[in-house]
């Protein structure tokens, strides 16, 4: 048994682990480099560069949690956690770069919002000349975020509560004469910080490195640092790769420390959270707090629906000039070019997400059935499987390269298969574990004493109670792969060609109009495996009220 | 001190009467226990009293301390303080902490924190202020959320089960401790148990809960 | 006697005439043999969706013709294809590497021609090349002042062409600006309706260097190395640049990332300017619908910069034959005939029209040039030396990047 424990989890560390640290020992090798770190330094806005990534990083975490938090507050003492949950599906499943590229597409002078306002409250018959999008304070790009993250750190939030004695908490404290929301961010809120540390980490790293968002929406003169490397890994000059290589070294460098200082300030933050709480005030009118976080969620969410609107519009899209709402003609010329090249990217695209998904289920289950009772090496094994979630994409995964060139399977399906893995994993576990675990060892214990072998008391005790769980984990691991692409970008070489890849190359040359027809794959297709994830799982037992939700 | 009353109070769910419509008058300083086995119904009356019954009950009577009715009132405005079967310390906060978030808002921070530190010592925890609450023992803890209780100058008590979690020995001093501060300090309370010793100590009316016959 | 002489300089005139060497028949069928059932991965810029469909046509041409599968592997930017190139030959993989045939010109080119990457010279083997105006278009041999030698095979030629929006920036009365110095007082006197790529996007560094040739005194020294003189010759440049940027389109502080980009932006309404290689452009566009009709075409006075763009193999293609095969078929007169066609891409040819054939010329002369289409430039400006791209762009970045 132990032998079979062992080697379930070797080979999930293997999966993950060996392409993260391979990356990054090749990233160290090649990258440190006095001359080439010159150059890096050298090059003309790097500083600038530098610091919009962790401006935008840093703010937009910042706001995003603080929202998330006010958010979870107001709905669990307000009675509509259902629809917090249920607003922040549909964002969290659309992948950042079919947000990107809708938000550019709506916050455009141009775009839809200012059509949707024009000339009737703005007096415009031409699109103004302002800079709403790619801005150079990054606005636009913390817009982008706040949108994503938001939804993901409320989700984050409510699987927390499930550890937490909110309920209890929110009384003791309401007993002792304070209002629901003081209450809440007092007694509750602060423990559920404590359980999205690690998430929280994602965020941030995410924040300060990503490529997805800042391309359509940051801004470029100059860009983010992460897209200034991507920039130079794509170029010819031989002498720009070292320095791609030493580029992404300092953006690790400066992600650790960012990280560093954030936790610092938090700390510092939370002395005066405390001192908030001992003061004693009993903060009474809570009508319009809870007015104005419900309208900055409303405002959230409507940005994200729109963007998505946007694609759609955009995409179908001909001759559309400024101010009309909807287009005044449809050219699916931008269709019809991209229709049969566009199917065989949407079959590369579901195949893959399809294989990860099954790929990822299948190498955690077993291991999330030997370690149910070990809640020590759980929790070590998810943050071994974290750990990729918690660097710098580029850092390790142009490393990644080398070493599927040199195994002679860079640019194939398997290779991709497996860089999406290593990102599928640490979902799927965090899912699948706590979801094993939590199911009453007794329940198989009866089983077994009835006389079933370990495989048909699994079959029939267990899983049909963490079904549901997979169900979701599948439709998970499906959005994850379909969303990514620096991974696929690298362990394809170029020629995988996802609607994550299409989509970003198209925004990347600017062409709006191609990444919009993309993105609506992007955007539509793990929005559907939710949905028939979350239908097929309220169709299975719903004449069972005992089961696990 | 002003007396805690509960007018024909009657709970109902899913069309079934959990007990019969009843009056309870607790005058100040005296506790009032309420009897019952597991199911009648006495967390469910104490949510009532609190403003926290769970909206799939139907309630009807009145709640008045003195000679204002709460029954309208969200529960942080009704001045009824609660104490569970667990203690319910914040963990993020220290012991201190604790005490300062339940102490009403007058002063600066220094006499404050003067205040909780003295309320402390009187009960034998000096020197507690820093302390991690899980650090504690159970009968530390439990004088600790009496304490806290206490400093929120609530206008009647309400005990469900507090002492059901703590040892024989423990639980003899703490319910004493308690007893005495409430006779002290003229508050009503309203303890709910399903301990016989407890009513016995507690030296007060006892109601039993009427359940419905079916 | 005299006879004699004529015939004799009459043939010495074929000779001199024909620049490549004839095609050896066997050589060629067996190319065709060894490519059948090949893969042939093309990175060509996959930017430009009506570029793809016509690669897409080619693709099924070339099917059907040799059995060859031509995969189109689209790209960003060739940069990408150039460094995997590289990588390769770090790596080691000599043979059977990732692309087959580029796409490609200019620094790229030099990059991998320099670096021996290149497998060549191959273009003299194909049946089509004495097809192509090797003399009257000096841009076939010649890429960016470097000479092909056989390495690249001309796909077609650029010329920088500006495109505006008739109705709102000239009329009958009012003609367009036609040379820099007008043009710099219409962009100060309409602020923000005038871009152009940044640098060092392709589009936007053959901005500056139009520019460029058009702003300096001596068009000789730009196709010699870049050297310390650069600050005095290209002064009046960055003078121009300077002024123009206060009237820039979101105030010079972000520009659009190629061209395509800029063409939704003209669509859009919220430009009024747009420039591109491709002289056919704009009526491509408006055949589709994707721009409206008011949109118009002009060349700079004083000359277009003009340039070949190439097909080139890597040394390590592994599908050299198949390559050959797609290469030949691409410089064809149906492919360069269907790919001149505005309604598909409208590309110009590379192609001397006098000497093919009448009824491979007639699908050339059949093509109607819409109304967004220029009349030719006065004069065919050559590439400047590609080191003075590379500072050109350097020194963009250092003084526009804030």
């Amino acid at each position: 048994m132990k032998r079979r424990m062992r080697a379930g989890v070797l080979i999930l560390l293997t999966v993950s682990g060996v392409p993260t640290l391979s990356g990054l020992a090749a990233a160290l090798w090649f990258g440190v480099d006095a001359a080439s770190l010159t150059r890096v330094l050298d090059t003309p806005g790097i500083g600038l560069s530098i610091a919009s990534s962790v401006w935008t990083g840093l703010v937009a975490t910042l706001l995003s949690l603080a929202l998330a938090h006010l958010a979870v507050a107001v709905a669990a003492t307000g009675g509509w956690r259902r629809r917090l949950n249920a607003f922040s599906l549909p964002l969290l499943a659309m992948p950042h770069l079919a947000v990107g590229i809708g938000l550019a597409l709506v916050l455009a002078p141009s775009g839809l919002l200012l059509r949707l306002i024009s000339p009737a409250v703005t007096g415009l018959t031409e699109p103004p000349d302002w800079l709403s999008v790619q801005d150079p304070y990054g606005l636009s790009l913390i817009a982008g975020l706040v949108v994503k993250e938001t939804a993901f750190l409320v989700l984050v939030l409510f699987a927390a509560l499930t550890q937490v004695p909110a309920e209890r908490l929110l009384l003791q404290a309401r007993s002792l004469g304070y209002g629901r929301l003081k209450a809440w961010l007092v007694a509750v809120a602060p423990l559920l910080q404590q359980q999205i540390r690690l998430p929280l980490a994602a965020v941030l790293v995410f924040g300060l490195t990503n490529v997805e968002m800042a391309i359509p929406l940051g801004p470029d003169l100059p860009p983010t640092f992460s897209v200034m490397l991507w920039r130079w890994f794509v170029d010819a000059d031989p002498a720009i790769h070292v320095q791609a290589y030493t580029g992404t070294l300092v953006l690790l460098f400066v992600t650790v420390l960012t990280v560093i200082v954030a936790s610092r300030a938090a700390r510092a933050f939370g002395v005066l959270w405390r001192r908030w709480a001992e003061n004693g005030s009993r903060l009474r009118g809570e009508a319009t707090a809870r007015g104005a976080v419900g309208a900055f969620v409303s405002s959230v969410w409507i940005l994200g629906m729109l963007a998505l609107f946007a694609i759609l519009l955009r995409s179908a899209a001909g001759v559309w000039r400024f101010p009309d709402v909807l287009p005044a003609s449809a050219a699916l010329s931008s269709w019809s070019g991209v229709l049969p090249a566009a199917g065989n990217v949407a079959g590369t695209t579901i195949l893959l997400a399809a294989a990860t998904a099954l790929v990822g289920v299948i190498l955690v289950l077993p291991v999330a059935e030997q370690l149910h009772r070990d809640a020590a090496l759980r929790s070590r094994l998810g943050a071994w499987l974290f750990l990729p979630l918690l660097l710098p994409q580029m850092t390790f995964l142009f490393g990644v390269q080398v070493l599927l060139a040199y195994l002679g399977i860079d640019g194939t399906f398997p290779a991709v298969l497996w860089s999406h893995l290593i990102f599928a994993l640490p979902y799927l576990w965090g899912l699948l574990a706590p979801a094993r675990a939590a199911i009453d060892p007794r329940y198989l214990a009866v089983a077994r004493t009835l006389g079933a072998g370990p495989a048909r008391a699994w079959l029939t005790a267990t899983m049909p109670l963490i079904l549901r769980s997979i169900l979701l984990a599948i439709a998970l691991a499906f959005s994850v792969s379909i969303a990514l692409y620096l991974p696929t970008l690298f362990a394809g070489a170029g020629r995988i060609a996802t609607a994550a890849t299409e989509a970003a190359a198209a925004a990347g040359s600017g062409t709006l109009r191609l990444a919009a027809v993309h993105g609506i794959l992007l955007a539509v297709l793990p929005l559907a495996a939710f949905t028939a994830a979350y239908a097929a799982g309220a169709a299975l037992f719903r004449n069972r009220r005992g089961m696990p939700r | 001190m002003s007396a805690l009353t509960v007018e024909q109070v009657s709970l109902r769910i899913s069309g079934q009467t959990l007990f019969a419509p009843f009056d309870l008058h607790v005058p100040a300083g005296v506790v009032t226990s309420v009897i019952g086995p597991s199911g009648s119904g006495k967390s469910s009356l104490l949510a009532y009293l609190c403003g926290t019954l769970a909206p799939e009950f139907e309630a009807e009577g009145r709640v008045l301390i003195g000679d204002d009715d709460v029954s309208r009132l969200p529960p942080e405005q009704r001045g009824l303080g609660i104490l569970f079967q667990e203690p319910l310390l914040f963990p993020h906060l220290s012991v201190r902490g604790n005490l300062l978030f339940g102490l009403r808002a007058d002063g600066g921070r220094r006499a404050r924190r003067k205040i909780a530190d003295s309320e402390l010592a009187s009960m034998g925890l000096a020197g507690f202020g820093d302390r991690d609450p899980e650090t504690l023992s159970g009968g530390q803890k439990a004088r600790v959320a009496l304490l806290r209780v206490l400093l929120s100058k609530p206008r009647a008590l309400l005990l469900d089960e507090p002492f059901s979690a703590l040892d024989h020995d423990n639980r003899v001093k703490v319910r004493q401790l308690v007893f005495d501060e409430v006779r002290r300090r003229k508050l009503p309370t309203l303890l709910v148990t399903h301990d016989e010793a407890d009513a016995a100590s507690a030296a007060g009316p006892v109601v039993a809960l009427a359940t419905v016959e079916y | 006697m005299c006879r004699l002489l004529v015939i004799v300089a009459l043939l010495a005139c074929a000779i001199g005439v024909s620049a490549q060497p004839d095609v050896d028949p066997p050589e060629w069928t067996k190319t065709q043999r060894l490519g059948v059932g090949q893969t042939v991965y093309f990175n060509a810029w996959g930017g430009d969706p009506a570029i793809n469909r016509y690669i897409e046509w080619s693709a099924g041409r070339v099917r059907e013709r040799y059995g060859v599968q031509l995969v189109h592997v689209k790209v960003t930017d060739i940069a990408e294809s150039v460094s995997r190139i590289m990588a390769e030959r770090v790596a080691e993989r000599d043979d059977n590497g990732s692309v087959d045939l580029l796409w490609i010109n200019g620094e790229n080119f030099a990059a991998l021609k320099q670096a021996d990457l290149l497998w060549g010279p191959w273009t003299g083997r194909l049946p089509n090349a004495e097809l192509i105006d090797w003399q009257g278009n000096p841009t076939t041999r010649i890429d960016v002042t470097l000479p092909t030698e056989g390495f690249e095979l001309p796909w077609g030629t650029s010329t920088f062409t500006l495109f505006y929006d008739r109705s709102h920036v000239a009329s009958d009365a009012k003609p367009p600006p036609r040379d820099p110095a007008t043009l710099l007082r219409w962009i100060e006197a309409h602020p923000g309706r005038f871009s152009y790529p940044q640098p060092p996007a392709f589009l936007g560094t053959a901005f500056l260097k139009q520019l460029l040739l058009l702003l300096t005194d001596d068009l000789d020294r730009v196709q010699r190395p870049v050297g310390d003189d650069f600050d005095a010759v290209t002064a009046r440049l960055w003078a121009w640049l300077d002024r123009a940027h206060t009237g820039m389109w979101r105030r010079g502080r972000l520009f659009p990332r190629g061209g395509p980009a800029q063409r939704e932006l003209l669509a859009g309404g919220e430009l009024h300017w747009m420039m591109s290689y491709n002289p056919a452009e704009a009526s491509r566009a408006i055949r589709q619908g994707e721009l409206h009709e008011s949109i118009r075409a002009l060349h700079l006075e004083g000359g277009a910069l003009a340039n070949s763009h190439f097909l080139a193999i890597p040394y390590n293609a592994g599908s050299k034959a198949g390559a050959m095969l797609v290469a030949d078929f691409l410089i064809s007169p149906e492919a360069q005939a269907r790919k001149s066609d505005e309604s598909v891409w409208g590309d110009p040819t590379v192609l001397n029209l006098e000497r093919l054939p009448a009824t491979d010329r007639a699908p050339f002369e059949a093509l109607q040039p819409g109304a967004a289409t220029p009349s030719p430039p006065d004069r065919l400006l050559a590439e400047p030396h590609p080191s003075w791209a590379a500072r050109l762009e350097r020194e963009w970045l250092e003084r526009y990047v804030r």
